[in-house]
Protein backbone atom coordinates (compact mmCIF):
# COMPACT_ATOMS: atom_id res chain seq x y z
CA UNK A 1 0.00 0.00 0.00
CA UNK A 2 1.97 3.25 -1.18
CA UNK A 3 1.09 6.07 0.43
CA UNK A 4 1.32 9.77 -0.94
CA UNK A 5 1.75 12.57 1.72
CA UNK A 6 1.40 15.09 -1.23
CA UNK A 7 0.07 18.31 0.44
CA UNK A 8 3.61 18.69 2.45
CA UNK A 9 5.88 18.29 -0.06
CA UNK A 10 3.56 20.36 -2.55
CA UNK A 11 3.06 23.39 -0.18
CA UNK A 12 7.17 23.21 0.86
CA UNK A 13 8.48 23.43 -2.31
CA UNK A 14 6.20 26.68 -3.07
CA UNK A 15 8.99 29.39 -4.08
CA UNK A 16 6.98 31.73 -5.73
CA UNK A 17 5.62 33.88 -2.90
CA UNK A 18 2.60 35.27 -4.15
CA UNK A 19 -0.24 36.72 -1.44
CA UNK A 20 -2.29 39.53 -1.92
CA UNK A 21 -4.76 40.28 0.91
CA UNK A 22 -7.92 42.53 -1.52
CA UNK A 23 -10.42 39.44 -0.70
CA UNK A 24 -11.65 38.17 2.29
CA UNK A 25 -10.84 34.71 0.96
CA UNK A 26 -6.92 35.45 0.08
CA UNK A 27 -4.41 33.49 2.03
CA UNK A 28 -0.40 33.52 2.31
CA UNK A 29 1.14 31.20 0.02
CA UNK A 30 2.62 29.29 2.10
CA UNK A 31 -1.06 28.66 3.56
CA UNK A 32 -1.74 25.09 4.96
CA UNK A 33 -4.90 24.28 6.95
CA UNK A 34 -4.51 23.66 10.76
CA UNK A 35 -4.71 20.44 12.23
CA UNK A 36 -8.03 21.19 14.29
CA UNK A 37 -10.37 18.33 13.46
CA UNK A 38 -10.05 14.48 13.07
CA UNK A 39 -12.24 12.63 10.50
CA UNK A 40 -13.68 10.08 12.93
CA UNK A 41 -15.83 8.31 10.12
CA UNK A 42 -16.01 8.91 6.28
CA UNK A 43 -18.27 7.78 3.40
CA UNK A 44 -17.34 8.55 0.45
CA UNK A 45 -20.18 8.54 -2.13
CA UNK A 46 -19.14 8.40 -5.87
CA UNK A 47 -21.75 8.52 -8.56
CA UNK A 48 -20.52 8.10 -12.22
CA UNK A 49 -24.40 7.26 -13.14
CA UNK A 50 -24.37 10.26 -15.49
CA UNK A 51 -22.26 12.34 -17.58
CA UNK A 52 -21.05 13.80 -14.52
CA UNK A 53 -19.66 13.28 -11.34
CA UNK A 54 -21.35 13.65 -8.51
CA UNK A 55 -19.47 13.27 -5.04
CA UNK A 56 -20.90 12.98 -1.75
CA UNK A 57 -18.31 13.23 1.71
CA UNK A 58 -20.57 12.41 4.85
CA UNK A 59 -18.06 12.73 7.74
CA UNK A 60 -18.47 12.50 10.97
CA UNK A 61 -15.39 15.61 12.12
CA UNK A 62 -14.46 15.84 15.93
CA UNK A 63 -12.93 19.26 16.87
CA UNK A 64 -9.08 18.01 18.41
CA UNK A 65 -7.69 21.40 19.48
CA UNK A 66 -7.76 23.58 22.49
CA UNK A 67 -10.50 25.94 20.97
CA UNK A 68 -13.47 26.04 19.22
CA UNK A 69 -13.18 26.10 15.45
CA UNK A 70 -15.53 27.11 13.30
CA UNK A 71 -13.31 26.15 9.63
CA UNK A 72 -13.16 23.39 8.01
CA UNK A 73 -11.13 22.96 4.72
CA UNK A 74 -11.99 20.17 1.52
CA UNK A 75 -8.54 19.93 -0.45
CA UNK A 76 -8.39 19.55 -4.40
CA UNK A 77 -5.71 19.16 -7.37
CA UNK A 78 -5.54 22.69 -9.30
CA UNK A 79 -6.86 20.96 -12.28
CA UNK A 80 -9.90 19.21 -10.33
CA UNK A 81 -10.53 23.12 -8.89
CA UNK A 82 -11.41 24.49 -12.54
CA UNK A 83 -13.50 21.25 -13.07
CA UNK A 84 -15.91 21.45 -9.65
CA UNK A 85 -19.39 22.83 -8.75
CA UNK A 86 -21.69 22.83 -7.54
CA UNK A 87 -20.30 22.60 -3.86
CA UNK A 88 -22.96 22.58 -1.00
CA UNK A 89 -22.34 21.67 2.15
CA UNK A 90 -25.17 20.74 5.40
CA UNK A 91 -25.58 19.16 8.91
CA UNK A 92 -26.42 15.73 8.61
CA UNK A 93 -28.46 15.99 11.69
CA UNK A 94 -30.22 19.62 11.44
CA UNK A 95 -31.89 20.03 7.80
CA UNK A 96 -33.48 23.19 8.98
CA UNK A 97 -29.84 24.74 9.17
CA UNK A 98 -30.28 25.18 5.30
CA UNK A 99 -26.85 25.09 3.57
CA UNK A 100 -23.46 26.18 4.88
CA UNK A 101 -21.32 29.36 3.81
CA UNK A 102 -18.57 27.65 1.24
CA UNK A 103 -16.10 29.87 -0.27
CA UNK A 104 -13.30 28.78 -2.72
CA UNK A 105 -10.09 29.77 -1.17
CA UNK A 106 -7.57 31.88 -3.23
CA UNK A 107 -3.88 31.75 -1.97
CA UNK A 108 -1.74 31.00 -4.53
CA UNK A 109 -3.35 30.37 -8.18
CA UNK A 110 0.41 28.20 -8.90
CA UNK A 111 -0.36 25.91 -6.30
CA UNK A 112 -1.15 22.16 -7.10
CA UNK A 113 -3.54 21.90 -3.86
CA UNK A 114 -6.55 24.28 -3.95
CA UNK A 115 -9.28 24.46 -0.89
CA UNK A 116 -13.19 24.51 -0.55
CA UNK A 117 -13.64 25.91 3.10
CA UNK A 118 -17.10 25.59 4.53
CA UNK A 119 -17.75 27.45 6.94
CA UNK A 120 -19.53 25.75 10.33
CA UNK A 121 -22.58 27.62 11.39
CA UNK A 122 -21.55 27.82 14.93
CA UNK A 123 -17.84 26.96 15.98
CA UNK A 124 -17.77 23.29 17.45
CA UNK A 125 -16.18 23.48 20.77
CA UNK A 126 -13.01 21.04 21.56
CA UNK A 127 -13.55 17.54 21.91
CA UNK A 128 -17.68 18.46 20.12
CA UNK A 129 -18.55 16.58 16.53
CA UNK A 130 -20.79 17.03 14.18
CA UNK A 131 -21.78 15.05 11.37
CA UNK A 132 -20.85 17.09 7.57
CA UNK A 133 -22.90 16.20 4.52
CA UNK A 134 -20.42 17.56 1.51
CA UNK A 135 -22.03 17.53 -2.08
CA UNK A 136 -19.95 18.53 -5.24
CA UNK A 137 -19.82 17.94 -9.04
CA UNK A 138 -16.79 17.05 -11.02
CA UNK A 139 -17.41 18.06 -14.76
CA UNK A 140 -15.42 16.66 -18.01
CA UNK A 141 -14.87 13.59 -16.05
CA UNK A 142 -14.31 10.32 -18.19
CA UNK A 143 -12.05 9.51 -20.46
CA UNK A 144 -13.59 7.01 -23.28
CA UNK A 145 -11.92 4.00 -23.24
CA UNK A 146 -11.26 2.72 -26.57
CA UNK A 147 -11.03 6.25 -27.69
CA UNK A 148 -12.83 5.34 -31.07
CA UNK A 149 -15.31 2.88 -31.76
CA UNK A 150 -17.83 2.33 -34.37
CA UNK A 151 -21.21 4.15 -34.51
CA UNK A 152 -23.10 0.74 -33.38
CA UNK A 153 -20.90 -0.29 -30.78
CA UNK A 154 -20.96 -0.10 -26.67
CA UNK A 155 -19.42 3.03 -25.40
CA UNK A 156 -16.55 2.60 -22.35
CA UNK A 157 -15.69 5.73 -19.84
CA UNK A 158 -12.92 5.29 -17.21
CA UNK A 159 -12.92 7.72 -13.92
CA UNK A 160 -9.83 7.97 -11.93
CA UNK A 161 -9.88 9.24 -8.36
CA UNK A 162 -8.61 8.31 -5.02
CA UNK A 163 -9.78 5.72 -2.89
CA UNK A 164 -9.10 7.29 0.29
CA UNK A 165 -11.05 10.59 0.20
CA UNK A 166 -9.38 13.84 -0.27
CA UNK A 167 -8.81 15.55 3.17
CA UNK A 168 -6.13 17.67 5.33
CA UNK A 169 -7.03 15.77 8.54
CA UNK A 170 -6.40 12.57 10.04
CA UNK A 171 -8.83 10.45 9.17
CA UNK A 172 -9.86 6.90 11.54
CA UNK A 173 -12.78 5.21 9.52
CA UNK A 174 -13.35 5.63 5.87
CA UNK A 175 -14.69 3.99 2.80
CA UNK A 176 -15.62 4.70 -0.50
CA UNK A 177 -18.35 3.28 -2.41
CA UNK A 178 -18.80 4.08 -6.37
CA UNK A 179 -21.84 3.98 -8.03
CA UNK A 180 -22.18 3.30 -11.73
CA UNK A 181 -25.47 3.49 -14.11
CA UNK A 182 -25.48 -0.50 -15.06
CA UNK A 183 -23.29 -3.59 -13.59
CA UNK A 184 -21.30 -3.90 -16.85
CA UNK A 185 -17.88 -2.81 -15.00
CA UNK A 186 -15.30 -4.31 -16.85
CA UNK A 187 -12.03 -3.15 -15.29
CA UNK A 188 -11.42 -1.53 -11.34
CA UNK A 189 -8.30 -0.98 -10.01
CA UNK A 190 -7.69 -3.87 -7.25
CA UNK A 191 -6.30 -3.09 -4.22
CA UNK A 192 -5.33 -5.79 -1.08
CA UNK A 193 -7.97 -5.67 1.44
CA UNK A 194 -7.33 -5.66 5.02
CA UNK A 195 -9.38 -7.31 8.46
CA UNK A 196 -11.43 -9.98 6.62
CA UNK A 197 -11.99 -9.07 3.37
CA UNK A 198 -9.23 -10.35 0.85
CA UNK A 199 -9.44 -8.03 -1.72
CA UNK A 200 -11.03 -4.19 -2.45
CA UNK A 201 -13.26 -3.46 -3.81
CA UNK A 202 -16.55 -5.44 -3.37
CA UNK A 203 -18.65 -5.67 -5.71
CA UNK A 204 -22.60 -5.76 -5.18
CA UNK A 205 -24.50 -5.10 -8.35
CA UNK A 206 -24.09 -1.92 -9.83
CA UNK A 207 -21.84 -0.30 -6.99
CA UNK A 208 -17.93 -1.03 -5.98
CA UNK A 209 -16.94 -0.54 -2.25
CA UNK A 210 -13.14 0.53 -1.80
CA UNK A 211 -12.84 -0.46 2.35
CA UNK A 212 -13.34 0.42 5.00
CA UNK A 213 -9.98 1.21 5.48
CA UNK A 214 -8.22 1.94 8.84
CA UNK A 215 -6.76 4.84 10.18
CA UNK A 216 -4.76 7.30 7.12
CA UNK A 217 -2.66 10.36 7.50
CA UNK A 218 -3.83 13.59 6.04
CA UNK A 219 -3.74 13.93 2.58
CA UNK A 220 -3.44 10.70 2.00
CA UNK A 221 -4.31 9.34 -1.66
CA UNK A 222 -4.66 5.99 -3.65
CA UNK A 223 -4.74 6.56 -7.42
CA UNK A 224 -7.94 3.92 -8.54
CA UNK A 225 -9.34 3.71 -11.80
CA UNK A 226 -12.32 2.09 -12.62
CA UNK A 227 -13.84 1.28 -16.79
CA UNK A 228 -17.52 1.06 -17.07
CA UNK A 229 -20.40 1.15 -19.55
CA UNK A 230 -21.80 3.90 -20.71
CA UNK A 231 -23.86 3.79 -23.62
CA UNK A 232 -25.50 6.67 -23.44
CA UNK A 233 -24.72 10.50 -24.74
CA UNK A 234 -21.76 12.28 -22.80
CA UNK A 235 -23.19 15.99 -23.12
CA UNK A 236 -20.95 18.48 -22.41
CA UNK A 237 -22.18 22.03 -22.84
CA UNK A 238 -19.32 24.65 -22.69
CA UNK A 239 -21.44 27.52 -22.60
CA UNK A 240 -24.73 28.52 -22.31
CA UNK A 241 -26.25 32.13 -22.67
CA UNK A 242 -29.73 32.28 -21.43
CA UNK A 243 -31.34 35.75 -21.69
CA UNK A 244 -34.64 36.30 -20.03
CA UNK A 245 -36.33 39.59 -21.32
CA UNK A 246 -39.08 41.21 -18.82
CA UNK A 247 -41.92 43.46 -21.03
CA UNK A 248 -44.03 45.37 -18.69
CA UNK A 249 -45.79 47.00 -21.67
CA UNK A 250 -46.38 43.37 -23.32
CA UNK A 251 -46.54 41.88 -20.31
CA UNK A 252 -44.22 39.05 -21.16
CA UNK A 253 -41.10 37.27 -20.37
CA UNK A 254 -39.17 36.39 -23.21
CA UNK A 255 -36.64 32.99 -22.71
CA UNK A 256 -33.63 32.58 -25.15
CA UNK A 257 -31.09 30.14 -24.63
CA UNK A 258 -28.15 29.60 -26.55
CA UNK A 259 -26.10 26.33 -26.35
CA UNK A 260 -22.83 25.35 -27.28
CA UNK A 261 -23.34 21.58 -26.92
CA UNK A 262 -20.19 19.28 -27.25
CA UNK A 263 -20.56 15.54 -27.44
CA UNK A 264 -17.40 14.18 -25.10
CA UNK A 265 -17.69 10.43 -25.53
CA UNK A 266 -15.59 8.26 -27.75
CA UNK A 267 -14.91 9.27 -31.52
CA UNK A 268 -16.21 7.58 -34.68
CA UNK A 269 -13.38 4.83 -35.60
CA UNK A 270 -14.98 4.99 -39.33
CA UNK A 271 -17.19 7.84 -41.05
CA UNK A 272 -20.94 8.39 -39.93
CA UNK A 273 -22.72 5.90 -41.98
CA UNK A 274 -26.84 7.25 -42.33
CA UNK A 275 -27.78 4.14 -43.94
CA UNK A 276 -26.42 2.20 -41.06
CA UNK A 277 -28.00 4.85 -38.64
CA UNK A 278 -31.16 4.73 -40.07
CA UNK A 279 -31.25 0.80 -40.25
CA UNK A 280 -30.12 0.76 -36.10
CA UNK A 281 -32.86 3.06 -35.28
CA UNK A 282 -35.27 -0.30 -35.68
CA UNK A 283 -33.20 -3.34 -34.58
CA UNK A 284 -31.12 -1.33 -31.77
CA UNK A 285 -31.90 2.10 -30.76
CA UNK A 286 -29.48 2.34 -27.95
CA UNK A 287 -26.69 4.47 -28.85
CA UNK A 288 -23.65 6.71 -27.49
CA UNK A 289 -25.35 9.10 -30.09
CA UNK A 290 -27.15 12.19 -28.77
CA UNK A 291 -30.30 12.40 -30.68
CA UNK A 292 -33.06 13.84 -28.74
CA UNK A 293 -33.43 16.48 -25.91
CA UNK A 294 -36.65 17.12 -23.81
CA UNK A 295 -37.14 20.35 -22.23
CA UNK A 296 -39.94 20.49 -19.54
CA UNK A 297 -40.80 24.39 -19.31
CA UNK A 298 -42.87 26.27 -17.09
CA UNK A 299 -46.57 25.63 -17.47
CA UNK A 300 -48.01 28.96 -19.76
CA UNK A 301 -44.88 28.52 -22.05
CA UNK A 302 -45.89 29.51 -25.38
CA UNK A 303 -44.33 30.28 -28.70
CA UNK A 304 -41.48 28.04 -28.47
CA UNK A 305 -38.96 27.86 -31.17
CA UNK A 306 -35.71 26.30 -32.03
CA UNK A 307 -32.75 26.94 -34.75
CA UNK A 308 -29.01 27.10 -35.46
CA UNK A 309 -26.48 28.30 -37.41
CA UNK A 310 -28.64 27.47 -40.95
CA UNK A 311 -32.04 28.83 -39.47
CA UNK A 312 -35.09 27.05 -37.96
CA UNK A 313 -35.05 23.29 -37.16
CA UNK A 314 -38.12 21.59 -38.63
CA UNK A 315 -37.93 18.44 -36.55
CA UNK A 316 -38.97 19.85 -32.79
CA UNK A 317 -42.35 18.92 -31.07
CA UNK A 318 -43.72 22.02 -28.50
CA UNK A 319 -46.76 20.65 -26.51
CA UNK A 320 -48.83 23.23 -24.03
CA UNK A 321 -51.56 22.79 -22.26
CA UNK A 322 -52.39 23.32 -18.61
CA UNK A 323 -50.44 20.70 -17.32
CA UNK A 324 -47.30 20.93 -19.03
CA UNK A 325 -45.41 22.32 -21.61
CA UNK A 326 -42.64 20.22 -23.40
CA UNK A 327 -40.05 21.27 -26.01
CA UNK A 328 -38.62 18.01 -27.30
CA UNK A 329 -36.03 18.97 -29.87
CA UNK A 330 -33.83 16.30 -32.18
CA UNK A 331 -30.68 17.67 -33.61
CA UNK A 332 -30.25 17.98 -37.62
CA UNK A 333 -27.89 15.84 -37.00
CA UNK A 334 -27.38 12.69 -34.40
CA UNK A 335 -24.47 13.82 -32.12
CA UNK A 336 -21.21 11.50 -31.79
CA UNK A 337 -18.33 11.96 -29.87
CA UNK A 338 -15.68 14.87 -30.39
CA UNK A 339 -19.47 16.65 -32.53
CA UNK A 340 -20.69 19.92 -31.36
CA UNK A 341 -23.76 21.30 -32.21
CA UNK A 342 -24.67 24.75 -31.32
CA UNK A 343 -28.31 25.85 -31.54
CA UNK A 344 -30.72 28.29 -30.03
CA UNK A 345 -34.25 27.58 -28.25
CA UNK A 346 -36.15 30.26 -26.76
CA UNK A 347 -40.16 30.71 -25.98
CA UNK A 348 -42.36 33.37 -24.18
CA UNK A 349 -44.21 33.74 -21.41
CA UNK A 350 -47.02 35.46 -19.71
CA UNK A 351 -45.41 38.19 -16.89
CA UNK A 352 -48.34 36.92 -14.13
CA UNK A 353 -46.19 33.84 -14.19
CA UNK A 354 -42.81 35.47 -12.65
CA UNK A 355 -43.65 39.08 -11.43
CA UNK A 356 -45.38 40.09 -8.80
CA UNK A 357 -45.59 43.93 -8.01
CA UNK A 358 -44.26 44.76 -4.53
CA UNK A 359 -45.55 47.89 -3.74
CA UNK A 360 -46.21 51.73 -5.57
CA UNK A 361 -42.91 50.88 -8.32
CA UNK A 362 -41.48 48.09 -6.91
CA UNK A 363 -41.18 44.80 -8.46
CA UNK A 364 -40.52 41.11 -7.82
CA UNK A 365 -39.20 38.94 -10.16
CA UNK A 366 -38.42 35.29 -9.64
CA UNK A 367 -37.41 33.07 -12.39
CA UNK A 368 -35.54 29.65 -12.52
CA UNK A 369 -31.65 30.32 -13.10
CA UNK A 370 -30.94 27.39 -14.80
CA UNK A 371 -33.95 25.32 -17.12
CA UNK A 372 -32.23 23.30 -19.78
CA UNK A 373 -32.64 19.78 -21.04
CA UNK A 374 -33.99 17.07 -18.72
CA UNK A 375 -32.20 13.77 -19.78
CA UNK A 376 -31.75 10.57 -18.31
CA UNK A 377 -27.83 10.90 -18.35
CA UNK A 378 -27.72 14.55 -17.52
CA UNK A 379 -26.12 17.19 -18.43
CA UNK A 380 -23.07 19.36 -17.81
CA UNK A 381 -22.88 23.56 -17.95
CA UNK A 382 -19.31 24.68 -18.06
CA UNK A 383 -20.41 27.96 -18.18
CA UNK A 384 -23.93 29.74 -17.90
CA UNK A 385 -24.45 33.58 -18.45
CA UNK A 386 -27.35 34.39 -17.08
CA UNK A 387 -28.73 37.86 -18.47
CA UNK A 388 -32.02 39.19 -17.12
CA UNK A 389 -32.97 42.25 -19.44
CA UNK A 390 -35.29 44.41 -16.86
CA UNK A 391 -37.63 46.75 -18.69
CA UNK A 392 -35.75 50.49 -19.59
CA UNK A 393 -35.02 52.64 -16.31
CA UNK A 394 -35.24 49.93 -13.86
CA UNK A 395 -32.96 51.19 -10.94
CA UNK A 396 -32.17 49.34 -7.60
CA UNK A 397 -31.28 46.36 -8.69
CA UNK A 398 -31.20 43.23 -6.38
CA UNK A 399 -30.70 39.86 -6.98
CA UNK A 400 -30.73 36.29 -4.96
CA UNK A 401 -30.24 33.06 -5.85
CA UNK A 402 -30.37 29.45 -4.71
CA UNK A 403 -27.49 28.47 -6.60
CA UNK A 404 -24.09 27.57 -4.67
CA UNK A 405 -22.52 30.96 -4.38
CA UNK A 406 -19.23 29.49 -4.52
CA UNK A 407 -20.54 28.83 -8.31
CA UNK A 408 -20.81 32.12 -9.21
CA UNK A 409 -17.88 33.74 -10.62
CA UNK A 410 -19.41 37.29 -11.74
CA UNK A 411 -22.99 39.48 -11.41
CA UNK A 412 -22.86 42.88 -12.69
CA UNK A 413 -25.77 44.94 -13.58
CA UNK A 414 -25.35 47.29 -17.02
CA UNK A 415 -27.13 48.46 -19.90
CA UNK A 416 -28.49 46.40 -22.82
CA UNK A 417 -29.96 48.66 -26.10
CA UNK A 418 -32.27 47.25 -28.32
CA UNK A 419 -35.97 48.06 -30.32
CA UNK A 420 -37.41 51.60 -29.24
CA UNK A 421 -34.42 51.77 -26.32
CA UNK A 422 -33.20 55.51 -25.91
CA UNK A 423 -30.97 55.17 -22.52
CA UNK A 424 -30.90 51.39 -22.56
CA UNK A 425 -32.08 48.56 -20.50
CA UNK A 426 -30.83 47.67 -17.31
CA UNK A 427 -29.43 44.22 -17.58
CA UNK A 428 -28.77 41.70 -14.69
CA UNK A 429 -25.82 39.65 -15.85
CA UNK A 430 -24.83 36.89 -13.63
CA UNK A 431 -22.04 34.50 -14.50
CA UNK A 432 -21.91 31.15 -12.89
CA UNK A 433 -19.75 27.80 -13.94
CA UNK A 434 -19.92 24.51 -13.56
CA UNK A 435 -23.26 23.37 -13.11
CA UNK A 436 -25.09 20.30 -13.75
CA UNK A 437 -28.91 20.06 -14.68
CA UNK A 438 -29.50 19.05 -10.51
CA UNK A 439 -29.74 22.73 -10.52
CA UNK A 440 -32.31 22.87 -13.15
CA UNK A 441 -35.13 24.99 -11.47
CA UNK A 442 -33.50 26.51 -8.68
CA UNK A 443 -34.42 30.29 -7.90
CA UNK A 444 -33.50 33.37 -8.85
CA UNK A 445 -35.74 36.72 -7.16
CA UNK A 446 -34.56 39.51 -8.58
CA UNK A 447 -36.31 43.02 -7.46
CA UNK A 448 -36.46 46.04 -9.05
CA UNK A 449 -37.69 49.84 -8.79
CA UNK A 450 -39.88 51.00 -12.50
CA UNK A 451 -41.67 53.92 -12.11
CA UNK A 452 -44.16 55.43 -13.87
CA UNK A 453 -42.25 58.27 -16.02
CA UNK A 454 -39.63 55.36 -16.58
CA UNK A 455 -42.32 53.24 -18.26
CA UNK A 456 -43.54 56.51 -20.05
CA UNK A 457 -40.34 57.32 -21.68
CA UNK A 458 -41.07 54.91 -24.92
CA UNK A 459 -44.19 56.76 -26.09
CA UNK A 460 -42.99 60.08 -24.74
CA UNK A 461 -39.69 59.60 -27.12
CA UNK A 462 -41.76 58.61 -30.01
CA UNK A 463 -44.94 61.90 -29.64
CA UNK A 464 -42.30 63.98 -29.47
CA UNK A 465 -40.99 62.68 -32.43
CA UNK A 466 -44.23 63.09 -34.42
CA UNK A 467 -44.99 66.55 -32.58
CA UNK A 468 -41.45 67.38 -34.67
CA UNK A 469 -42.53 65.84 -37.95
CA UNK A 470 -46.17 68.10 -37.74
CA UNK A 471 -44.73 70.86 -36.68
CA UNK A 472 -41.66 70.27 -40.00
CA UNK A 473 -44.65 69.48 -42.11
CA UNK A 474 -46.52 73.11 -41.21
CA UNK A 475 -42.71 74.78 -41.65
CA UNK A 476 -42.70 73.19 -44.91
CA UNK A 477 -45.92 73.69 -46.07
CA UNK A 478 -44.96 77.28 -45.79
CA UNK A 479 -42.65 77.87 -47.57
CA UNK A 480 -43.28 79.75 -50.58
CA UNK A 481 -41.94 77.77 -54.20
CA UNK A 482 -43.66 80.04 -56.39
CA UNK A 483 -42.55 83.59 -57.53
CA UNK A 484 -44.68 86.33 -55.97
CA UNK A 485 -47.51 87.61 -58.29
CA UNK A 486 -47.14 91.30 -57.06
CA UNK B 1 -27.41 39.63 -1.16
CA UNK B 2 -30.37 40.35 0.45
CA UNK B 3 -31.76 36.53 1.85
CA UNK B 4 -35.16 38.28 2.47
CA UNK B 5 -36.22 38.35 -1.35
CA UNK B 6 -37.76 35.12 -1.46
CA UNK B 7 -40.14 36.38 1.43
CA UNK B 8 -41.08 39.54 -0.55
CA UNK B 9 -41.87 37.29 -3.07
CA UNK B 10 -44.16 35.23 -1.18
CA UNK B 11 -45.79 38.65 0.53
CA UNK B 12 -46.44 39.96 -3.07
CA UNK B 13 -48.37 36.59 -3.83
CA UNK B 14 -51.74 38.01 -4.30
CA UNK B 15 -50.33 40.46 -6.77
CA UNK B 16 -49.33 39.64 -9.89
CA UNK B 17 -47.93 41.55 -12.48
CA UNK B 18 -51.03 41.96 -15.39
CA UNK B 19 -50.11 44.38 -17.95
CA UNK B 20 -52.93 47.60 -19.02
CA UNK B 21 -53.42 45.82 -22.54
CA UNK B 22 -53.29 42.35 -22.28
CA UNK B 23 -51.67 39.97 -24.55
CA UNK B 24 -55.05 39.56 -26.48
CA UNK B 25 -55.91 42.75 -27.44
CA UNK B 26 -52.74 44.30 -28.00
CA UNK B 27 -53.16 44.07 -32.00
CA UNK B 28 -56.69 45.30 -32.07
CA UNK B 29 -55.20 48.71 -29.76
CA UNK B 30 -52.44 48.81 -31.66
CA UNK B 31 -54.12 48.87 -34.85
CA UNK B 32 -57.06 50.87 -33.59
CA UNK B 33 -54.86 53.90 -32.15
CA UNK B 34 -52.53 53.61 -35.58
CA UNK B 35 -55.33 54.42 -37.62
CA UNK B 36 -56.62 57.33 -35.57
CA UNK B 37 -52.76 58.53 -35.85
CA UNK B 38 -53.20 58.22 -39.68
CA UNK B 39 -56.66 59.73 -39.96
CA UNK B 40 -55.82 62.48 -38.05
CA UNK B 41 -52.74 63.36 -39.71
CA UNK B 42 -54.68 63.26 -42.56
CA UNK B 43 -57.07 65.67 -41.32
CA UNK B 44 -53.81 67.85 -40.86
CA UNK B 45 -52.41 67.51 -44.60
CA UNK B 46 -55.88 68.84 -45.75
CA UNK B 47 -55.54 72.24 -43.49
CA UNK B 48 -51.84 72.78 -42.88
CA UNK B 49 -52.31 76.12 -40.49
CA UNK B 50 -50.28 76.67 -36.84
CA UNK B 51 -53.42 76.05 -34.89
CA UNK B 52 -53.58 72.54 -36.26
CA UNK B 53 -50.10 71.75 -35.18
CA UNK B 54 -51.54 71.99 -31.67
CA UNK B 55 -55.07 70.54 -32.31
CA UNK B 56 -54.72 67.62 -34.81
CA UNK B 57 -50.88 67.36 -33.95
CA UNK B 58 -51.11 66.45 -30.41
CA UNK B 59 -53.80 63.98 -30.35
CA UNK B 60 -52.27 62.06 -33.66
CA UNK B 61 -48.70 62.22 -32.23
CA UNK B 62 -50.46 60.88 -28.72
CA UNK B 63 -52.00 58.26 -30.89
CA UNK B 64 -49.39 57.23 -32.77
CA UNK B 65 -46.88 56.57 -30.12
CA UNK B 66 -49.16 54.18 -28.01
CA UNK B 67 -49.90 52.70 -31.12
CA UNK B 68 -46.47 51.82 -32.20
CA UNK B 69 -46.19 51.17 -28.38
CA UNK B 70 -48.67 48.13 -28.86
CA UNK B 71 -47.70 47.47 -32.54
CA UNK B 72 -44.52 46.39 -31.51
CA UNK B 73 -45.93 44.00 -28.48
CA UNK B 74 -48.34 42.68 -31.26
CA UNK B 75 -46.05 41.50 -33.50
CA UNK B 76 -43.80 39.86 -30.82
CA UNK B 77 -41.27 42.18 -30.17
CA UNK B 78 -41.88 42.71 -26.43
CA UNK B 79 -40.71 46.31 -25.50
Amino acid sequence: MKTLAVFSAVLSVLATAYASSDSKSTLPSTFKPPQVFKNLNLVHVISVEKNYVKENINVLIENIDKEAQDEYYLPFTGDQMSRVGGFEAKDRKDASVGHFKVEAVEFDPESDIQYYRVHLPSPLKPGDRQALGITYYVLKAYKPLPASIAQDEQQFLTYSFSAYAPSVYTTSKQKTEVKFPSSAIPDYTKLPGSGDVQEFPQKQGTKLTYGPFDEKPAGAAEPVEVRFEFTKPVSHVSELERDVEVSHWGGNVAFEERYTLYHRGANLSTLFNRVKWAQQQYYNPVSYALKEMKFPLRVGSADAYFTDVIGNVSTSKFRSNKREALLEIKPRYPLFGGWKYPFTIGWNSDAKHFLRKVSGSSYVLNVPFLEGPKQPEGVEYESVVLRVVLPEGAENVKYQTTIPTSSITEAKVEIHKTFLDTVGRTTLVIKARNLVDDFRDRELIVTYDYSLLASLRKPLIIFITMIGVFVAAWVVGGVELKFSKK
Amino acid sequence: MDSSLHEVWQAASGSPFLPTVGKGSQFFVGFLLLLIGLALGGLFTLNRSLVNVPVLGIPASLAVAFGVVYMFCAVGVYV
